[in-house]
């Protein structure tokens, strides 16, 4: 492993000097749980590590003018254990706590999942579903990114490099909903996502559809939105639909899946979601956490 | 780069130079012969490591011991200052272990989910315990161990 | 039967406070000062290639580099049945993972970072990740000089071919009884590698002092075979090799004989006087310790009408990688008992031990038996449906019993299989049917019967010392390995029995071949049987000098002396105690104030004497090959998803016929722990290796092992005890045997839920759904 200088810069203004100063070869470090590893088998290099985790105010998680604001050091750990994020934002809250194990959730950031853009960032379609902002700052000034513009490519942002993420902002929503978040790994324990879908219900019947792990980044299908809205949805996708999911994901076979499962499954698992996602905005049931697999 | 950072470890503010990339696992163990985190499967994927950092459990086999510069650390050494604990004897009673080699991850991660969640369903143990890997044991003396102790806990 | 104090009662494991409180010290928390120096190894790239050059002066340059080593220093081979493995090749690597140098230093890090300077100039050879492929006629030889290799007198390498050894069996008719058969059923099985995963990886420190000694500590199953290993292959007298063992983080076979620790050994004799390190990586581990061999079984069975099975013709093709130093055997060992627990009359079997440019195999929990168990026991359950019999019954019809002829000819020994079977498929309710609420969702049962018998050398033997302290406590010295099976509470609790001292007062040590007695290895399920044989042995001749010594100085007969309770009393005279702890060392001071007696010792030595690996190698009859087999049976109820393929295992319920179970708990354990390590090869474990040889899921982020959220809300383990005549108390092992039942039940059960039979491992839901769609079509 090269050797890196490491600072704790105590403020943003801090940060964002250092950015400008180091540019790519500096790396951002939040959590650490992919970038020090990273780093210690040496697949990226960087000559200067900036921990911004515990930079004032970061970890902030609350409700302002109907936005929720995740700060870039709230860790999954603390949106898996806040009743706020639970009631109000359950999706985000379900898809956390699939995140890994509690001793890497207890140091992994959200910020941090989108930021390392790995195609199968569990917390991904949740944001997408809810057209979450991404809040990034440099010393050119604050701008919000909208998600569906954050994801560019398998580890890629549209984050310059002298930037960093301050926040994450998601809006509320008014009126009922249900939702859900299915993500089929390998097995129950520990994995990462074969396929991962996040289903939103309203109770105008709008609809809001997210993957991950089923192409080179996550993404909404907007397209099947709108085919369903308005109508209940009956359990099971029709034709036209299915082909319009399959020509819109480009899954990859790998170790972890086939091409072929992995379409399979964006199938089964959107029934599924949908169905958890109409009836929990109904009555409830299934409880959010529950196995919907 | 050398940093020298200073913390707390185990009840004990300490200080120690390391060089930035040193992983806090290394400096625990040869440094402070820590000896309870193993070193295991190096990505944070076991448990082995674990120890708690400001009460929450980590894995210090992917933490550069600079980030600790400041916070608070307890080990496995740390929790037992005392004796044994009440859910160690749970452990022994169960033999909630075979080799032994996660048995101080396992007890760590199982310290701070029973703090958070001291009345919890098998499921909500069986859950937090998942990131622990034991290889020998099957998982379900553990999980009864921590069920029993919980009970007797409330009793 | 007799009512034990201590055998067969509940207690806590005497290595159960050094556990739970962090105190059992394993290789890597050894403090060895600061003259310690780190090792790091030079890896092969290629899974077959010649070494044209190693240019290492660059490496040596580095600042805080003692010494570079390769094959030009150590050229020596080593194994332990089969000399084929070198220490580091000279002539070509032959898979991908193999150590082609190394070098020593101040710290890892200089050492791995000097590493990278070597360099090596290769050829790329053709390579074979195939067994299939290897032995087809113009394959590339691994091994060119397979014919100059030592190897042992019972195992049979064939020179020009990469076929390190084969193992036949032939008995009765074969042709005959296949012309006799009323049904026939052929087909082949898959099983793929997969590896131990010990929480521990491999790790070996190792002294080379200025006296010529050497000195390791080593997490190993196998500290005196790895003396004897190290002792030929470095010409080191044996009694100038010490191999200390101190707690293992888990072996499951991988640490059982002798792999990267001659890395270590010979690094240290380049550096007299400093010890070195070499601990493994995870990746390091995946990729250079030993595997579990890859199987590609061809079974076919004849059965009559009536379910009688009439033949079987068992070819087993085992990819044992690029050494067969420790694979032959379990080659042979499965060549001997692919029969499965059922008497056949008329056997056909070839097990080969196939190179290829993998890495090298050896032992796993299970030593080959989990793998054949999965072609034979879904075989078993085929053939039963086809006959219209229910497969339990089929099973039991033609189970082995005491007196039946084995495949090698020799008589079975007492068993309760019977019992075992009947006993699973009660606990599991077999034949009832369950119905998942969820419409997607099918719930099944699946069964499958097991039987292994431990895979030794025929003078396999185990030695035990005690010695008694002056309070009246006792210290075992054995050589057997604490690996988590129980093992040092085991020999605790003989002892105990024996000598009536209580487990408190009992600490049994870990191996140190200086100081300790000999013991083979700890593998094959044997320990406790055979080390224990050898304790309660020691334990009887110190309780005959403790009678020997009050009945000369108290003039008591010895006959009327027995001991309860940590004293001697007497059967005429209640009044009568003297307590161990008032002369075990001392003495008993007679009335002129001289004293009689000294301190108490015991020694005992096992070997089995009726053992005999001398059998006709065209048949493999003759000989008596294994000492007993251990028997039982395993089921499980399944729920399978039909759309998404995935299968949960909701039930499970194996029992073993122990002979005499020692420690209920500890039992009960090795059940669970082999069960859940057996769902791991049968859902999800297998290394994945690209077409060069080159693995693709070296870390647990793509090699899943099971975790808490994999196990089956319900599982019995169950024994039964039809004692074992040469087992310490009755007892026979049962460590391995847990996770042999349940690759074949969970394929049944499958099969049983949507009639669809995968011949393959792991059943994948991506296999299950494939499977369903071709039955669909």
């Amino acid at each position: 492993m090269s050797t890196f200088d490491y600072k704790r810069p105590a403020t943003i203004g801090e940060v964002v000097k250092l950015l400008d100063e180091y540019k790519t070869s500096a790396k951002l470090l939040l959590g650490g749980t992919d970038l020090n590893l990273m780093l210690t088998e040496d697949i990226i290099k960087a000559d200067i590590v900036i921990d911004i985790k515990n930079i004032e105010g970061l970890d902030v998680l609350q409700i302002k003018d109907s936005n929720l604001i995740i700060g870039a050091g709230v860790t999954f750990s603390q949106i898996v254990d806040s009743p706020l994020m639970k009631e109000k934002f359950p999706v985000i809250w379900e898809s956390s706590r699939t995140v890994a194990s509690m001793g890497l959730r207890n140091r992994a950031t959200i910020t941090g999942n989108i930021c390392s853009a790995v195609p199968s960032a569990d917390s991904a379609p949740a944001l997408l579903n809810r057209d979450a902002a991404v809040v990034a700052i440099s010393s050119q000034g604050k701008r919000e990114i909208p998600i569906e513009d954050f994801f560019t490519g398998p580890r890629k942002t549209s984050l310059l490099d002298n930037e960093m993420v301050m926040s994450i902002k998601v809006p509320e929503i008014h009126g009922k909903f249900g939702g859900s978040y299915i993500k089929m790994g390998r097995y129950r324990g520990e994995d990462l996502a074969q396929v991962g879908v996040a289903t939103l219900a309203t109770e105008d019947l709008n609809y809001k559809i997210s993957y991950c792990a089923v192409g080179p980044r996550p993404l909404r299908v907007k397209e099947v939105e709108a085919l369903l809205n308005g109508k209940e949805f009956q359990g099971e996708l029709n034709q036209e639909l299915k082909d319009i999911i399959l020509r819109t994901v480009s899954p990859i076979s790998d170790i972890r899946a086939s091409k072929e499962y992995r379409e399979k499954m964006c199938l089964v698992l959107l029934e599924r979601s949908l169905k958890a996602s109409l009836s929990r905005m109904k009555n409830g049931e299934p409880q959010y956490g529950k196995e919907l697999l | 780069m050398k940093k020298e950072i200073i913390f707390k470890l185990n009840d004990e503010m300490v200080s120690v130079t390391v060089d930035s990339d040193e992983l806090l696992l290394d400096v625990l163990r040869d440094k402070f012969g820590l000896k309870s985190p193993k070193r295991s499967c190096g990505r944070g994927e076991c448990g082995a490591c674990s120890v708690l950092l400001n009460g929450k459990s980590v894995r210090s086999c992917i933490i550069f011991a600079v980030e600790v510069a400041g916070q608070e650390i307890i080990t496995f050494e740390g929790l037992q200052k005392e004796g044994m604990t009440d859910l160690q004897k749970s452990f022994l009673e169960h033999n909630s272990f075979q080799c032994g080699f996660c048995t101080s991850g396992v007890t760590i991660t199982a310290t701070e989910f029973l703090q958070k969640n001291p009345k919890p369903t098998v499921k909500e143990i069986k859950e937090a315990l998942a990131g622990n890997l034991c290889r020998c044991t099957g998982y379900s003396s553990i999980v009864d161990a921590i069920y029993d102790y919980t009970k007797k806990k409330g009793e | 039967m007799k009512d034990y104090k201590y055998v067969g009662k509940k207690s806590i494991r005497i290595d159960g406070k050094a556990k739970v409180m962090g105190a059992a010290k394993y290789t890597d928390d050894l403090e060895f000062g600061p003259n310690l120096l780190h090792i790091a190894v030079l890896s092969s790239p290629h899974a077959h290639a010649k070494i044209l050059g190693i240019e290492t002066s660059e490496a040596e340059k580095v600042p805080g580099v003692k010494a570079v080593i390769s094959g030009k220093d150590f050229p020596q081979k080593f194994g332990l049945y089969l000399r084929d493995h070198a220490i580091f090749p000279n002539d070509k690597v032959r898979y991908v993972g193999e150590q082609v140098a190394a070098v020593i230093a101040k710290t890892k890090k200089i050492a791995q970072a000097a590493v990278k300077k070597i360099q090596v100039e290769y050829e790329v050879l053709p390579n074979i990740q195939n067994a299939l492929d290897s032995i087809k006629p113009n394959a590339t030889l691994i091994h060119p000089n397979l014919g100059n290799y030592e190897v042992v007198p019972w195992l049979y390498p064939q020179p020009g071919t990469n076929i390190g050894h084969v193992r036949k069996i032939r008995k009765g008719e074969i042709d005959k009884a296949f012309e006799e058969a009323d049904f026939i059923l052929e087909d082949q099985y898959h099983v793929p590698h997969v590896v131990h995963a010990p929480m521990e990886n491999h790790i070996a420190v190792a002294l080379f002092d200025y006296e010529d000694r050497l000195t390791m500590w080593n997490s190993t199953q196998s500290p005196h075979t790895q003396r004897n290993i190290l002792a030929s292959c470095l010409n080191i007298p044996h009694k100038d090799v010490r191999v200390i063992a101190p707690y293992v983080g888990g072996g499951f076979g991988g640490k059982a004989g002798i792999s990267m620790e001659v890395i270590a050994a010979v690094a240290a004799m380049k550096v007299p006087g400093c010890p070195v390190k070499l601990a493994w990586s995870r990746k390091e581990e995946f990729e250079n310790s030993s595997q579990r061999q890859e199987l590609f079984a061809k079974v076919k069975m004849g059965v009559k009408n009536d379910g009688t099975i009439i033949a079987l013709k068992h070819e087993l093709f085992w990819d044992v990688g690029a050494s067969a130093e420790y694979g032959s055997n379990v080659v042979n060992a499965t060549g001997f008992s692919a029969i499965g627990p059922y008497n056949i009359p008329n056997v056909y079997i070839d097990s080969f031990a196939i190179y290829t440019n993998r890495p090298p195999c050896g032992a796993y929990r299970g030593f080959g038996y989990s793998e054949f168990h999965f072609g034979l026991e879904s075989h078993i359950d085929r053939i039963a449906k086809k006959l219209n019999m229910d497969p339990i019954e089929f099973r039991k019809k033609n189970a082995i019993k005491e007196g039946d002829k084995v495949a090698y000819g020799v008589e079975m020994g007492p068993t309760g299989l019977r019992e075992c079977i009947e006993k699973v498929a009660e606990k599991i309710e077999m034949g009832k049917e369950v119905i998942s609420d969820d419409p997607d969702k099918i719930i099944a049962k699946g069964f499958a019967c097991a039987w292994k018998a431990p895979a030794m050398p025929p003078n396999e033997s185990s030695a035990a010392f005690i010695k008694f302290n002056e309070d009246g406590s006792i210290n075992i010295l054995v050589s057997g390995m604490e690996l988590g099976q129980g093992y040092l509470t085991s020999m605790a609790k003989i002892a105990a029995e024996v000598l009536s001292i209580p487990l408190e007062k009992i600490r049994v040590e870990h191996p140190d071949t200086d100081r300790n007695p000999y013991e083979w290895q700890t593998v094959a399920s044997h320990t406790t049987w055979s080390s224990g044989n050898a304790v309660k042995k020691a334990a009887i001749e110190a309780k005959g000098r403790i009678i020997e010594t009050v009945s000369r100085a108290l003039n008591y007969k010895k006959d009327t002396l027995y001991l309860e309770d940590e004293m001697v009393k007497c059967t005429v005279d209640s009044n009568f105690s003297l307590a161990l702890k008032d002369f075990v060392i001392n003495g008993i001071q007679m009335k002129d104030g001289t004293f009689r007696g000294g301190p108490i010792l015991g020694t005992g030595i096992f070997m089995p004497e009726f053992t005999s690996a001398m059998v006709d190698p065209e048949t493999g009859q003759g000989g008596h090959p294994n000492v007993h087999y251990t028997t039982g049976a395993g089921a499980v109820e399944i729920e399978i998803d039909k759309r998404t393929g995935r299968v949960r295992v909701l039930k499970m319920a194996e029992a073993f016929d122990a002979g005499k179970v020692l420690n209920p708990d500890l039992a009960k354990g090795q059940i669970i722990g082999g069960f859940m390590q057996g769902l791991g090869t049968a859902l999800w474990e297998e290394v994945k290796f690209d077409e060069n040889g080159k693995i693709l899921n070296p870390n647990f982020t793509d090699y899943k092992i099971p975790t808490t959220l994999e196990v089956p809300d319900e599982m019995y383990p169950i024994f039964v005890e039809v004692a074992q005549p040469d087992g310490p108390f009755g007892v026979r092992g049962i460590g391995e045997h847990t996770m042999i039942p349940v690759m074949p039940a969970v394929g049944n059960a499958i099969a049983n839920a949507l009639g669809i039979r995968l011949t393959e491992v792991p059943f994948t839901p991506e296999r299950i759904l494939a499977a369903l769609e071709k039955k669909g079509k």
